[in-house]
């Protein structure tokens, strides 16, 4: 049925806390939809057909977007019916959604070439999506439907183990435990979560929300070991002989260091370990919580990806002068669009074409200036579509009492020396388009086969992964039968 | 959530802990080392395992109380508790090979890191000598190692309440300087390794370097995931980084950068002993 329909060109704003206010603390910064709001903005929709909709292309996880969208509208006068319905559509797709409507890249993704964008502004697919996850989450509406779920799995009786419970780790062991898989997921460290937990912010992602959707998981029967190493408290050889099949997804943990005189001077912090301080141990609550982090008056931070912009924000919110520093121009800079304006709002200056290529220290042997040699841009493009830089000869330096490198992640090195294990040159595993591994039954996923990417295609990766295992312990379950 | 089976005080500020890990207990090699988080707002900090049983599932840990962590656990703990998490284990175990005739020190509690490395030392046939300097109270692991090593030497130092502590730890630099320039120059060692203060790691492998004697030092930058994750303990070695969580804890000595390691090491003694001040007067204010 075809009904008219007046167009709404504006988006429904999402309430955000004033930078003012926000860089005092570690609070979240959007507030997100009330169910009111939510609505407004999900009338909006155009209802793309299924087979056409570019939001649902756009989607590494090919969620029904306009489905979910229009359960919205479709149920507007029952809130919790309404977000029931669009939770399942969800579902379907996602099994984190609270967590993908904050950290997505939806300008890159879904929102891309929403056709409401032809005329006006885009659909705000990830507030809506984020506040179907929180309404859910309030209201024990996802819980309700999770408890409908459980009962109608069927035991398979074969096991698999998860190394790493990141993105790509919590979403196989999910889709898995639904498939009637009994799921053991390693964790090296002491939360479940991954990136999740030690990287992303809590003004961007509250951890809170990160532990209820683990705590879905164990209510579908997932087990979790944290404080468990693969490779060392456990090797790949006794998974195999414990596990039906194993799936890979421990991410890109070894942070790349800047090859410049001075790096391991005091008051230089690699991305990783400044955020892992600041959000997973919490030392922005240092003394009440044990572990400290220093954050100087004047902080460098060097490289524009989301990971640099979660660093200047969490630094900006210890009072310090944050300065962003990239080698290349404002047009290359990857991070989210939100998390750039953010920074902005907060105050944190970004300084272009600076490579930086000395670290100069005092006499106690920490830092207190970087210097950086200026760069130009030529119009020749790289591998990537980002214009190349060349050295200009001319050299600047910059004081900082703090510095933090963040020009990306490598694959963790304890797992790519897994004996048989394939891996690239730079540490990638090696997998097949089953993302099954060099190994027979082990299958990976996320950064580990990525080397450094997003949540979501992590998420991708970890339920396709799902999808590859459920068949092949299914053939392997037939096999036996057959030989029975 | 481990068990801790046994909680004792073996000498001054060094507590004991037996504590069921069995997933630790059945992996850990000598060298090897775990990190441990005690409470839920706490740090986490690595220890290295002395002895352990695979069968039964438990590792010994003996913590030197010389932070808020050490000192909390050592007030608050008992036995029947749990701590919250055990991770390892991790690092790379110490170089199983027959060097002859091994110097192993360890200064202050450094010497249960030592303990199990020389013992497995001794077991492949090496000749044995342990070292362990500190001060006079604090003397741990003496019978254990006269038993484990062909021979072990104890020099103390007594504590002299009207200097303050790192005026009396310089006595215990001098004692252990000395000392292993005596060892030197009566007898031959093929390798001397030491575990304790970076400070006194180097200020030993400058009498060693003299004698031209390969030293290996096992690191103790400081941690925070123990995975290679952070880079948090990244030192400088042969003019390259290194972490020495997953390509150490050992390295060559004559290879390490100590400058960098020492300064390291110190970056945050102000806050540590910020906290360590603040929960020693909440606990004496009379608790919560």
């Amino acid at each position: 049925m075809v009904r008219k329909r007046r167009i709404i060109k504006e988006r429904v704003p999402t309430p955000e806390r004033p930078a003012e206010e926000r860089i005092h603390d570690f609070k979240e910064v959007n507030l997100g939809y009330t169910f009111g709001l939510a609505v407004k903005e999900a009338e909006r929709c155009l209802q793309c057909p299924y087979n056409y909709a570019p939001c649902i292309k756009g989607c590494p996880v090919h969620i029904d977007i306009p489905g979910f969208i229009s359960k919205l509208v479709q149920y507007r006068d029952d809130p919790d019916k309404a977000v029931k319905e669009a939770l399942n559509v969800i579902w379907a797709c996602n099994s984190l959604p609270a967590t993908t409507g904050r950290v997505c890249p939806q300008e890159d993704q879904c929102e891309m070439n929403c056709v409401m964008g032809k005329v006006g502004d885009k659909i705000n697919i990830g507030k809506l999506e984020r506040f179907v996850a929180d309404y859910a989450r309030e209201k024990g509406i996802d819980e309700e439907l999770l408890f409908e779920i459980i009962p109608k799995i069927e035991k398979t009786g074969q096991r698999v183990a998860i190394i790493g419970a990141g993105p790509a780790g919590l979403t196989a062991a999910g889709e898995l435990a639904k498939l009637g898989y009994d799921v053991t997921i390693y964790e090296a460290l002491h939360e479940p979560g991954g990136v999740l937990m030690y990287g992303i912010p809590e003004f961007r992602l509250p951890k809170s929300i990160v532990e209820k959707e683990i705590d879905k998981l164990r209510k579908l029967g997932v087990k979790i070991l944290t404080d468990h190493i693969v490779g060392k408290t456990v090797t790949m050889d006794e998974l195999l002989q414990n596990y039906d099949a194993v799936f890979i997804g421990s991410g890109a943990g070894t942070p790349r260091l800047i090859n410049a005189p001075g790096i391991n001077l005091n008051g230089i912090y690699t991305a990783n370990e400044f955020l892992t301080r600041v959000n997973l141990m919490k030392a922005y609550l240092f003394p009440e919580y044990d572990t400290p982090v220093k954050v100087g008056k004047k902080v460098i931070v060097i490289g524009a990806g989301n990971t640099g912009m979660d660093a200047a924000r969490s630094a900006r919110r210890f009072g310090a002068e944050v300065t962003i520093a990239y080698r290349r121009g404002e047009e290359d800079v990857s991070a989210r669009i939100e998390e750039v304006e953010h920074a902005k709002e907060e105050g944190i200056k970004f300084a272009y074409f600076l490579n930086p290529v000395e670290f100069i220290g005092d006499e106690n042997g920490k830092v207190k200036a970087v210097k950086f040699e200026k760069m130009k841009a030529l119009d020749e493009r790289d591998s990537r579509g980002k214009r190349k830089i060349v050295g200009t000869g001319e050299y600047v330096t910059l004081e900082a009492e703090t510095v933090i490198i963040a020009i990306g992640k490598h694959p963790n090195r304890l797992i790519i020396n897994t004996p048989g294990l394939e891996v690239d040159k730079r540490g990638k595993i090696i997998v097949d388009e089953n993302l099954m591994t060099s190994i027979p039954g082990v299958f990976a996923g996320g950064d580990a086969i990525r080397g450094e990417a997003t949540v979501i295609l992590a998420m991708g990766d970890g339920r396709r992964a799902a999808k590859a295992i459920h068949e092949y312990l299914t053939k392997k379950r037939e096999g036996q039968k057959a030989n029975a | 959530m481990y068990k801790i089976l046994e909680k004792k005080e073996i000498a001054m500020r060094n507590v004991w802990y037996k504590i069921q890990a069995p997933h630790v207990a059945g992996k850990v090699k000598p060298g090897q080392f775990v990190i441990v988080r005690a409470f839920s707002n706490g740090e986490r900090i690595p220890l290295t395992p002395v002895m352990w049983d695979a069968e039964e599932g438990w590792i010994v840990l003996i913590t030197f109380i010389r932070g808020k962590t050490t000192m909390k656990m050592a007030a608050e703990l008992k036995e029947g508790d749990y701590i919250l998490n055990v991770a390892g284990p991790l690092g790379n175990p110490a170089e199983m090979k027959k060097f002859g005739k091994i110097l192993a020190i360890g200064a202050y509690t450094g010497i249960v890191e030592t303990f199990p490395i020389a013992k497995a030392w001794h077991e492949i046939g090496n000749y044995v000598t342990t070292l362990h300097v500190t001060f006079e109270p604090m003397v741990v692991l003496k019978e254990e190692l006269e038993r484990a090593v062909d021979s072990h030497i104890v020099e103390t130092v007594p504590i002299d309440p009207n200097l303050d502590f790192p005026t009396n730890m310089k006595n215990v630099t001098k004692r252990l300087t000395e000392t292993v320039r005596e060892m030197l120059e009566k007898e031959d060692y093929d390798l001397v390794f030491m575990v304790g203060p970076a400070g006194d790691q180097r200020a030993v492998f400058n009498v060693v370097k003299e004698f031209g004697i390969p030293m290996k030092a096992d690191l103790h930058p400081i941690m925070v995931d123990g995975t290679g994750m952070c880079g948090s303990c990244r030192v400088t070695v042969g003019g390259e980084v290194k972490f020495a969580c997953i390509d150490g804890p050992e390295f060559d000595a004559y290879q390490v950068d100590w400058d960098v390691l020492i300064a390291r090491s110190g970056y945050y003694t102000d806050m540590e002993q910020r906290a360590m001040q603040e929960y020693m007067k909440a606990i004496q204010g009379g608790g919560e």
